[in-house]
């Protein structure tokens, strides 16, 4: 890898910016989202910042089962995300479409829309859990 | 046409390939709300044509996902529908467990709500407290159920977890130190001008618009509507308990906060009453698979107001009809009146007050100007920013406040 | 008597020929049917002059000939009368109850959008809740329909 490149990566790593988009979903696996940032999980000490566009970020944080509605969306803002760019999906319903998986309108998980990097199950997926898939995450792109 | 304004209202960012309909389309004078189209569905799963697929147990578990704050709320109404259709009559002590939850569950989301208004108006010291104080519910919820959310605590008959000595201890210490920090914030929600101007004269929704309109939950009360189903149409273990309606006049978003504040205390005089006089006895009874023919309405007040399911059967194992009617629908009418005639520097707290969907508040929100063809589109995060921009040109700043409160925050 | 039947009888008295039809299926729950040509006497008559200041919600129903539609009327002491009426599959048209309740709209909007029955008298606005590319003639709260015929 390029000296270049590894420093964007290696700056990746050390502060990824993340954009937090719900497809659809009933609301749980957010807020553990945002529980996971304040200062009892403290996701933020791994570096980690919510951002509100899609050009600013790097990791895209997905909840939801992605509805119909929703879908032309995520993927739009999928394509506005510079490379390297990654997508974590939060929760069963993100993974596989959940209790949801199909309903008519629900397309059943992140992957069937966009190209997913970590899969974080759960229902909701905990705080802890959603820490640990995201220093996962972080740990394999220092690897690279 | 106001132009002297430092704070334009920023343009989000626009894709031409941007299909997604707007949330919110306002039609905006200046700096004035001249009128709200709110467009719902962004969540729209389908989930009622999915409950005509799956058998009745199944469906228990289905509606618990319908919200993820409420999730008890809907899987209680809904099982309680079935249950009365089937003729069962569960055991009280499965009633008192259906009840503590629904109260804790009460609770945890009226902390969230705090946090998530305190962030609206630029006050985030107030989310890292409450949701710090949450955790404690979430974990005793996890404690008693298994689960920090979708507790999957109701069956066809009953409860599916009981509870134990060491766990009612555990509570009523959590209790305490909860009521503790609640009157905390009722100090400071009732007693810190820079709170009181800002949230004051907000969403005003006076009594007789609150019931011309239909207004459900804190939404309503704070008008002084004395609407709660917990005591209009008790169920569960609730005509066992003694607790007040909370009403409040101010009719605004500073009322809605202190309905939602009071509430807290009169859900922990109900947690406790509950755990000392938890009754004896088996925690469920025997549902059949097939629920005889019949039809039911169920009604529960969720923490965000009324939430109401009607079931119907034809004898099978499978609903032929599952209709769920989530409270925040019903307070749709009442938001577009209180935002018009209004700041759009207002539009995020009077939405947030009536405690909606989270997903809602992820949309994207078109601005349409009189004798202007072109339409703008922004993003809820810019209107956040424009929102607090806004009120501290006007003299309203959060700064001071959370530099204060920071100081006295302790990690738990 | 209690307040339920003191609703039911005032019922059976002003309207006989929907006299058997009216039940209290248990404390604070009445129910009720009436054909659509008298539908909006009675509705009228109960909410203006006995009173149910609170639309839960309007339920719709695919009952293969015909559509069902129940309207849930609360009092504030819990009392819920639900009235259920219903249209001809062929030409299912009802006029709104907006005049009576201002939150039906987004109840009947649903009537439309998941069982095609077409509510007149509603002001215009975006439906509800399906999005705006669904495919016309696709009505998910059919009994018949069959989610094969959307193009994933």
């Amino acid at each position: 890898m390029s000296i270049v490149k590894s420093a964007i990566n290696w700056a990746r790593i050390k502060s990824p910016w993340l954009l937090h988009f719900n497809t659809g979903a009933c609301n749980a696996c957010d807020i553990e989202i945002i529980a996971a940032l304040t200062p009892r999980y403290d996701l933020e000490r791994f570096g980690v910042q919510l951002k509100g566009t899609p050009r600013h970020a790097d990791i895209l944080v997905c909840s939801g089962p992605v509805t119909r509605q929703i879908e032309s969306r995520l993927v739009c803002i999928y394509e506005q995300m510079p490379a390297p760019k990654f997508v974590i999906a939060v929760g069963t319903c993100s993974c596989s479409g959940g209790v949801f998986k199909g309903c008519y309108n629900v397309k059943s998980g992140i992957d069937q829309a966009i190209p997913v990097s970590a899969y974080i199950p759960g229902c909701p997926a905990s705080p802890k859990a959603i820490i640990d898939g995201v220093v996962k995450l972080l740990s394999s792109l220092k690897e690279k | 046409m106001h132009d002297s304004h430092k704070f334009k209202i920023p343009i989000g960012p626009q894709h031409p390939a941007l299909k997604e309909p707007e949330s919110f389309s306002v039609a905006l004078k200046g700096e004035k709300i001249m009128g709200v189209d709110i467009r719902l569905g962004y969540n729209h799963r389908g989930i009622e044509k999915a409950c005509e697929e799956r058998t009745f147990l199944q469906d228990v578990y289905l509606v618990e996902r319908v919200c993820g704050i409420c999730s008890h709320s809907h899987s209680t109404c809904f099982v309680q529908a079935v249950e009365e259709i089937a003729g069962l009559e569960i055991p009280a002590r499965a009633k008192y467990l259906r009840t503590l939850i629904a109260e804790l569950e009460r609770v945890h989301s009226h902390l969230l709500w705090l946090g998530v208004a305190g962030h609206e108006i630029g006050f985030d010291t107030l989310l890292m407290y409450t949701w710090r104080d949450r955790e404690i519910v979430m974990d005793i919820l996890a404690q008693f159920t298994g689960n920090r959310v979708n507790y999957g605590l109701n069956t066809i008959g009953g409860v599916r977890r009981d509870i134990d000595a060491s766990q009612v201890k555990d509570a009523l210490k959590a209790v305490d130190t909860l009521e503790e920090r609640t009157k905390y914030y009722i100090e400071i929600a009732t007693s810190e001008v820079t709170i009181i101007k800002r949230l004051s004269g907000v969403g005003v929704l006076s009594y007789e618009d609150a019931i011309r309109l239909d207004a459900v939950g804190p939404t309503a009360r704070a008008s002084g509507v004395k609407r709660d189903v917990r005591k209009n149409d008790p169920y569960a273990a609730y005509a066992d308990v003694s607790f007040d309606i909370i009403t409040d006049d101010h009719s605004d978003v500073y009322g809605r906060t202190v309905v939602r504040l009071k509430e807290l205390l009169e859900s922990f005089k109900i947690i406790r009453q509950v755990l000392h006089n938890l009754p004896a006895g088996p925690i469920v009874i025997k549902a059949p698979r097939k629920i005889p023919a019949g039809e039911a309405i169920s009604r529960y007040e969720a923490p965000r107001g009324e939430d109401v399911h009607f079931v119907k059967s034809n004898g099978g194992e499978k609903p032929e009809r599952a209709k769920i009617r989530a409270p925040t629908l019903a307070n749709v009418q009442a938001v577009k009146h209180m935002l018009k005639d209004r700041f759009l520097a207002d539009m995020p707290i009077v939405i947030a007050a009536i405690d909606p969907c989270f997903s809602c508040t992820d949309r994207a929100i078109e601005i349409s100007r009189p004798g202007e063809k072109r339409k703008e589109v922004i993003t809820w995060p810019a209107l956040h920013d424009y929102s607090i921009g806004w009120h501290r040109e006007h003299g309203i700043d959060f700064s001071a406040l959370n530099k204060k409160l920071k100081k006295g925050f302790k990690t738990s | 008597m209690s307040q339920e039947e003191i609703i039911v009888n005032n019922l059976k008295e002003k309207f006989p020929n929907i006299a058997d039809s009216i039940k209290i299926q248990r404390p604070r729950r009445i129910f009720l049917e009436v054909n659509q040509a008298e539908f909006r006497e009675v509705f009228d008559y109960c909410v203006k002059k006995i009173g149910f200041p609170h639309l839960c919600t309007i339920t719709g129903l695919d009952k293969i000939e015909k559509f069902e539609l129940i309207y849930h009327l609360a009092q504030d002491n819990g009392n819920i009368l639900n009235i259920r009426t219903s249209v001809p599959k062929e030409k299912p048209v009802l006029k709104t109850i907006i005049n009576y309740y201002a939150g039906a709209e987004i109840y009947e909007r649903e009537l439309m959008d998941l069982f095609g029955m077409k509510v007149e008298g509603l002001p215009e606005g975006n439906r509800y809740p399906l999005p705006d590319d669904w495919p016309k003639d696709q009505f998910p709260l059919r009994k018949d329909w069959d989610p094969k015929s959307l193009e994933k």
